[in-house]
């Protein structure tokens, strides 16, 4: 029995090591190298929880941790169930129905996603405040004001669910409309009725989609440092900046990282295991774009509400809120100079976007070329930097780019040529942050495409002994090239909004908007941060457009 | 088509921002030795700042070049490029983080008789590595209907029973409260400073949130009878954009607490030279030149806040509060006691 048993190990071990020799090839290697350098931020700061945490660590888990996980808790069920219903709901009637100002609507679902959440988080308190708009309104119409207590953790959850739950509307539509069709008429033609199709049919198919939406949010919600502290909630994150900054303990910092990047592992191992449940195979490229029902007079209106309330919460209060401040504000805050600040904004925002796609699309499709199990694994840990907060990554950054600096000005100096930092404090260290940062951005909604693009298709073409890139180029970019513009306009968003980081690694002279509005909103200068944060807006609404353009035509 | 189009306006914009940082960078190598530049590195965000570096282009013909960012990130910046740090300056907003950056030795012990002599002793470190540049006191907000200004005494009478439910006061996490916490630890020791936060979070109207112009609207609204704040956002709100804000600020009373003993607790914002500093000389000129009467003045003037230069008068605004008698405590105190002070608040569930 025991040789028995050793043999067949010993067969085990030589069969995977042999199924390993074949799987194995050059995608293997690229994948592997590119995670490690999308990782290695994460790995420098992987490496110091050998240390140990810091000796207020037992303080910290005494006094502050089970608030922490209390409030991160009651944060990812409200916004998880906010999100989903704002999301879904609203996907589904664009996708579905046709009614007024329909096509108007679609991409305005999309711009609150324009706004930084703790920009909203201003503009809410600004609305409810005493003095604030709500009582000037109630005022005027000579009714008694009702004060509203928005700053709470309810009122976090509001906030952060209603700027947002477009991460699952823009990845609930793109199914919606692309893949569902074809069930859809057949459950039409079944004589399924409309509200049991969308329940029972549509719902559960768009499930991974949602997910991979839901997820992203999440990940921001537990990411969230600026409306979290001005709301007076104290969660992970508030804590990493509390014992890195206020107790002066990297390594107790690390190991709250630490916790809050198991936490995020386990929201993405959920997804995985849900999507791998509902494993359906019907997303046939040649799918046409979705039919749309032309209701009743009397729900149309009903439908038109539904769809506009969350555009009315998440975009037109909060913009009203922040022109009327601009308003105040306007003589002394603007000047050309944010002309200038705008179109570097811009130009960071759209180079990064590019650059974190690329790398998304690389990580993606070496792995899918590499044969090996192992690796498609590997390959989502490059997705963890989307769950370590800005601060914490440009840490991570600067560690082994400062030691390459080092050692490049040695190397270089021996050579007799004086320089200083060449990766530090340039736009590189900038660009390689926000790819590490963004990768979870581009990454899903591309690989959430490239999953329904059958196999077949590019296996046949490689059968007639095409090469992968050739194939890729031709077959798979045309149909996944959705999915690759969402990603970009997702990235480019987020990069426009993005604050620690940028505030720690940008060059001299280098502004960004995001950053002129953080230096007015920190010193307690919300409304004159409203103008940054206006540009802000509009500069990621011309992508937005865009491609929405982009969707329609196809 | 349209794709091709935005794709390269969008390169365009990205090229010239390329352009611009290689000429930057070549330009700061160069600059070391020829054109005369100052780093500096700080946590001031207001636009006076703005004003005042540029006068001192002006004057000097030195650039200056500014990183903005959290005096924690800066510091952190600073240690982490070491001999390479291109930083002269480093201007915080509290004397806690200098005397952290100073225990981290990112800072340089300079000799100006100009700083030396025109800056109170006790608004300066003792080892002349950083110097305060503003002060800022730390009061009481009060509505005028609801409390007389007899029954406000202390700091620490605010633990007494007559303030229960009363008392508005922003998060632990601030720097200003360390900072009031860390001179009540220095002043009257750990015990009572223990029960101090304790009695507070018993006293509060409300669990801390906001900033502290939402206390001071808060205590107006009625939340709250008392509101802790920073003078200089007092002046602020009173000439504010907002009508509704400058109303709330004409509505309050402010009490300058502890008058008949050590006197109200003040913070600094100050600078220092850093350590490595490539251009030093400029450094110790641009340092001296924020405590010059001009620039003093535009701090008082614009930003509200009371100029450590004597022979400059604040600003009518805050002059109108009248003079008080501050704590004349080391601020090298208030960054001794910084981490005890946030352990303490943490303990007592101060959130």
């Amino acid at each position: 029995m025991k040789q028995a048993g050793n043999k067949n190990t010993v067969f085990s071990l030589k069969s995977r090591l042999k199924r390993f020799k074949r799987d194995n090839n050059r995608w293997s290697a690229l994948t592997l190298a590119i995670v490690v350098f999308l990782a290695l931020p994460i790995l420098f700061i992987g490496v110091e929880l050998f240390a140990g945490p810091g000796e207020t660590w037992s303080h910290i888990v005494e006094y502050l941790l089970p608030d922490y996980i209390w409030n991160s808790f009651f944060l990812i069920v409200f916004c998880s169930l906010l999100v989903l219903v704002f999301g879904v709901s609203s996907a589904w009637l664009v996708s579905r129905f046709d009614f007024p100002m329909r096509k108007a609507l679609e991409w305005l679902l999309i711009l609150p996603l324009a706004i930084p959440s703790y920009i909203v988080g201003y503009a809410y308190a600004g609305i409810f405040d005493y003095g604030g708009s709500l009582a000037l309104l109630m005022e005027a119409v000579n009714l008694d004001f009702v004060r509203i207590d928005i700053m709470n953790r309810a009122g976090l959850a509001f906030v952060l669910s209603i700027s947002l739950f477009p991460y699952v509307y823009v990845s609930a539509r793109a199914f919606f409309l692309n893949q569902a069709n074809n069930l859809l008429e057949a459950s039409n033609m079944l004589g399924v009725g409309e509200r049991k199709t969308f329940f029972k049919l549509m719902l559960p198919l768009a499930r991974p989609a949602i997910v991979a939406g839901l997820v992203l949010v999440l990940m921001e919600v537990l990411n969230d440092y600026g409306a979290a502290k001005y709301y007076g909630v104290n969660t992970f994150t508030t804590g990493i900046f509390r014992s890195w900054f206020s107790l002066e303990e990297p390594e107790t910092a690390v190991y709250l990282s630490a916790l809050l990047i198991v936490i995020i592992f386990s929201l993405i191992l959920i997804e995985k295991w849900q999507v791998r449940k509902v494993k359906f195979s019907s997303a046939k490229t040649n799918n046409q774009q979705i039919q749309r029902k032309v209701p009743k007079k009397s729900q149309k209106w009903l439908i038109f509400a539904v769809v506009f309330i969350p555009v009315l919460l998440g975009f037109v209060l909060p913009i009203l809120q922040l022109i009327y401040w601009a308003f105040l504000t306007a003589s002394k805050v603007f000047n050309m100079d944010f002309l200038w600040v705008s179109l570097q904004s811009f130009g960071i925002s759209i180079v990064s976007a590019l650059i974190t796609v690329f790398f998304a699309l690389l990580l993606i499709y070496f792995s899918k070329w590499s044969a090996l199990r192992l690796i498609k694994n590997v390959a989502r840990v490059g997705v963890l930097g989307y769950a370590i907060p800005g601060a914490v990554i440009a840490i991570g950054i600067m560690i082994p780019t400062l030691a390459l600096d080092k050692w490049l000005i040695k190397v270089l100096g021996n050579m007799g040529i004086e320089t200083g930092l060449i990766i530090n404090g340039t736009l590189i260290a900038l660009f390689y942050a926000y790819a590490v940062r963004f990768l979870a951005v581009a990454y899903n909604p591309i690989e959430s495409t490239a999953l329904k693009v059958d196999n077949s298709i590019p296996d046949s073409s490689k059968v007639l002994g095409v090469g992968n890139l050739k194939t890729f180029f031709k077959i798979e970019f045309p149909l996944i090239k959705t999915g690759i513009f969402s990603a970009v306009i997702l990235v480019f968003i987020d990069v426009m909004k993005e604050l620690p980081l940028t505030l720690i690694l940008k060059p001299y002279h280098i502004d960004t908007l995001a950053v002129r509005a953080y230096e007015y909103a920190s010193d307690e200068m919300v409304m004159e941060a409203a103008i940054p944060s206006l540009f802000i807006i509009f500069t990621a609404m011309i992508p937005v457009i865009f491609l929405n353009k982009l969707l329609i035509k196809k | 088509m349209r794709k091709i189009f935005v794709l390269t306006t969008a390169l365009a914009v990205f090229a010239s921002c390329g352009n611009k940082e290689e000429e930057t960078t070549t330009e700061n190598v160069e600059t070391t030795e020829k054109a005369q530049v100052v780093n500096v590195y700080t946590h001031r965000h207001y636009e006076p700042d703005q004003k005042i570096f540029k006068m001192f282009e002006d004057e000097t013909g030195i650039e200056v070049k500014v990183i903005n960012a959290s005096a924690d990130e800066l510091i952190q910046k600073m240690k982490m490029e070491g001999e390479q740090s291109p930083a002269d300056v480093l201007i915080t907003v509290d004397a806690g983080r200098l005397h952290r950056a100073k225990e981290q030795g990112l800072l340089q012990r300079i000799e100006s008789n100009v700083l030396e002599n025109n800056i109170p002793s006790h608004l300066q470190d003792v080892d002349n590595h950083w110097f305060g540049l503003t002060k800022r006191a730390r009061i009481i907000a009060y509505a005028k209907d609801r409390v007389q200004p007899e029954d406000l005494t202390t700091y620490e009478d605010l633990v007494t029973e007559k303030w229960d439910d009363k008392i508005l006061v922003r998060s632990s996490s601030n720097i200003y409260n360390q900072s009031l916490m860390a001179s009540i630890i220095a002043n009257d020791g750990e015990d009572i400073a223990k029960k101090w936060a304790a009695g507070m979070v018993e006293n509060m109207a409300r669990s801390p949130k906001g900033s502290d112009r939402d206390q001071v609207k808060a205590v107006v609204a009625g939340e709250g009878d008392l509101a802790i704040v920073n003078s200089y956002y007092i002046g602020k709100m009173l000439n504010s954009a907002d009508p509704e804000e400058v109303k709330v600020a004409k509505e309050i009373g402010l009490f300058f607490p502890n008058q008949d003993g050590r006197g109200t607790h003040i913070n600094v914002s100050g600078a220092g030279v850093a350590k490595y500093a490539p251009n030093k000389e400029n450094a110790i000129r641009f340092i001296e030149f924020l405590i010059s009467e001009e620039a003093q003045k535009i701090f008082t003037d614009a930003n509200y806040e009371y100029p450590v230069l004597e022979s400059v008068a604040p600003t009518a605004d805050i002059k109108a509060w009248g003079d008080f008698k501050e704590d004349t405590l080391n601020l090298t105190k208030l960054g001794e006691n910084n981490k005890k002070a946030v352990l303490l608040f943490d303990e007592a569930g101060w959130k």
